[in-house]
């Protein structure tokens, strides 16, 4: 017998690197949404009530779930955008400004972001209108659905912006000399070739943002946006059944949630290139 | 004869590090001239001077009597100017065929059809237009550097720096980059190559410059400055490079 460590690699025994592959992640994916879905559909058809009462019940807060979601979620990339160049700005004032809002946004309870725009914002703008004068501002009145958005979208815009400043310093500094030495100017540079290379790089986190956002808007239930979250609770509030109630709420949030992230590596996989 | 490119007492520093201390040179219409050195000597500095991916401290360098002074100058410049790296700087998202149109589209604001003519035609000219359809990462290293030679071409510039097109290279890829700049001399480009490809230097420049520590120390014709320079530190340099 020769003395070896018993991890050496043979030449007969390749070493085998387990990893987890794609097929591992489909096969883990395939299986919670057999269980969820599978689940949801036996606790509707075994037990109707009050499961599928539940179920249209919080219809039309799913609808405003996914609608605040995806309406934010578009406007957190573009705020995202213009934050991350600014972080990666030459000039002083313009990357002052994006810096002091990705820190000042990262440091408050999102919950707390959205009471504020909820509550204050509104008074911030009356007061303006009385100094001023303007009577349309004066007798401001927020609608929910709108500054709860813009809360998400301030919030998540932060977020997003560390994401894209990683993302455009990933692209080699090479890509842009070559732009720019073709003639292309600055936003010719960034449109045509640094944000679609970026892009490619921050789809995954991209991605967990999205889903992170569809959780995070169920806060929007305390500022009297009837989301699905809202709707839940008014429905418990007259039925008393917690259990069956935030069940459900759970398993429609878990539905949405899992299809999201499918997206999400489907669109990975679409976008991907080598270099 | 007015000189195409002028550069004049042209300084840069990087830090403390004073990269080009008060170079000048002309380069005029049609000439091939091979900018060699020891590494760090600041051959490529200079060479990113000419188009301004680089920022000089002092000095003055006019491009096609286009001073390098102003944004707008500097892009009229860039377009005039077509510059081929070490590293390729293909677009990696792009297949070859947007690589070469991308520019001629949005610069030079080319119809597609145009844009795609005009590729189709260099991606000939340079050997390879079969790849039009591929990424720059399914293509060798000295098909990529060719694709970029044609994307730059694609523009019409009058002057073309090369940065060390081949150091990147495997040996046996070195040639069919060496064969397309060959041709585009003798085709009578303005040429500016930093590069230590003596045979190059031989068969195509009309000039060779020796640079060492951000200074021009020597230039002739390849002849003269290979087979008897004056200066000790060209002696040394070439003794090394020269086998």
């Amino acid at each position: 017998m020769e003395l070896r460590p018993k991890s050496t690699p043979t030449e007969k025994e390749p070493v085998n690197i387990p990893s987890a592959g794609p097929s591992a992640r489909i096969d883990a994916w395939w299986w919670l949404v057999v269980l969820v879905v599978g689940l949801a559909v036996l606790l509707i058809v075994a037990k109707s009530d009050p499961f599928w009462n539940i179920l249209l019940f919080v219809r039309d807060g799913l609808v405003v779930t996914v609608l605040v979601t995806v309406t934010a979620f578009i406007f957190t990339l573009i705020v995202g955008m213009f934050g991350g160049l600014g972080r990666l700005s030459q000039n002083r004032i313009v990357y002052g400004i994006s810096s002091l809002y990705v820190e000042l946004v990262r440091g408050i309870p999102l919950l707390v972001q959205l009471i504020w725009w909820y509550f204050a914002f509104p008074v911030v703008i009356q007061q303006i209108g009385r100094w001023l004068n303007i009577s349309t501002l004066a007798n401001y009145q927020v609608n929910a659905i709108f500054i709860a958005v813009v809360g998400l979208v301030v919030c998540y815009g932060a977020y997003m912006s560390e994401i894209y400043r990683a993302g455009i310093q990933s692209v080699p500094k090479g890509q842009v000399e070559a732009a720019r030495s073709l003639g292309m100017s600055y936003v010719q540079t960034m449109r045509y070739v640094v944000l679609p290379q970026a892009f490619r790089v921050i789809l995954p986190p991209v991605g967990n943002e999205f889903i992170a956002l569809l959780k995070d808007s169920s806060l929007v239930s305390v500022v009297a946006v009837a989301d699905m979250t809202r709707r839940g609770r008014e429905f418990m509030a007259t039925h008393f059944n917690p259990i069956e109630v935030w069940t459900m709420v759970a398993l429609l949030y878990l539905v949405m949630t899992l299809f999201s992230a499918r997206m999400v590596a489907w669109a990975e996989k679409k976008s991907r290139f080598e270099r | 004869m007015e000189p195409i490119i002028h550069v004049e007492n042209v300084h840069k520093h990087f830090g403390k590090v004073h990269a080009l201390c008060g170079v000048n040179l002309d380069v005029y219409k049609g000439e091939v001239v091979v900018v060699v050195g020891p590494s760090g000597s600041g051959k490529s500095t200079l060479l990113r001077c000419i188009n301004r991916l680089e920022e000089y401290d002092a000095g003055k360098i006019v491009v096609d009597s286009i001073p390098l002074d102003s944004a707008e100058n500097i892009n009229a410049v860039r377009c005039e100017v077509g510059m081929v790296f070490q590293s390729f700087n293909l677009f990696a998202h792009l297949m070859v065929m947007e690589n070469i149109c991308l520019a001629q589209r949005v610069v030079r604001k080319r119809s597609k059809e145009e844009c795609r003519k005009i590729a189709l035609d260099l991606l000939t000219k340079v050997g390879i237009p079969e790849k039009a359809k591929n990424y720059p990462a399914q293509l060798s290293g000295g098909q990529q550097q060719r694709v970029a030679i044609a994307r730059a071409l694609a523009m019409n510039p009058r002057i073309m720096l090369f940065d060390e097109p081949t150091s990147a290279l495997d040996p046996e890829m070195i040639k069919e980059v060496l064969d397309v700049m060959l041709a585009l001399a003798n085709e009578g480009m303005t040429m500016v190559v930093v590069s230590h490809e003596m045979g190059f230097a031989r068969a195509a420049a009309n000039r060779v410059i020796f640079m060492d520590e951000g200074q021009i120390i020597e230039e002739g014709t390849p002849d003269k400055l290979f087979a008897s320079p004056n200066n000790e530190r060209t002696k040394l340099f070439l003794s090394k490079v020269l086998h």
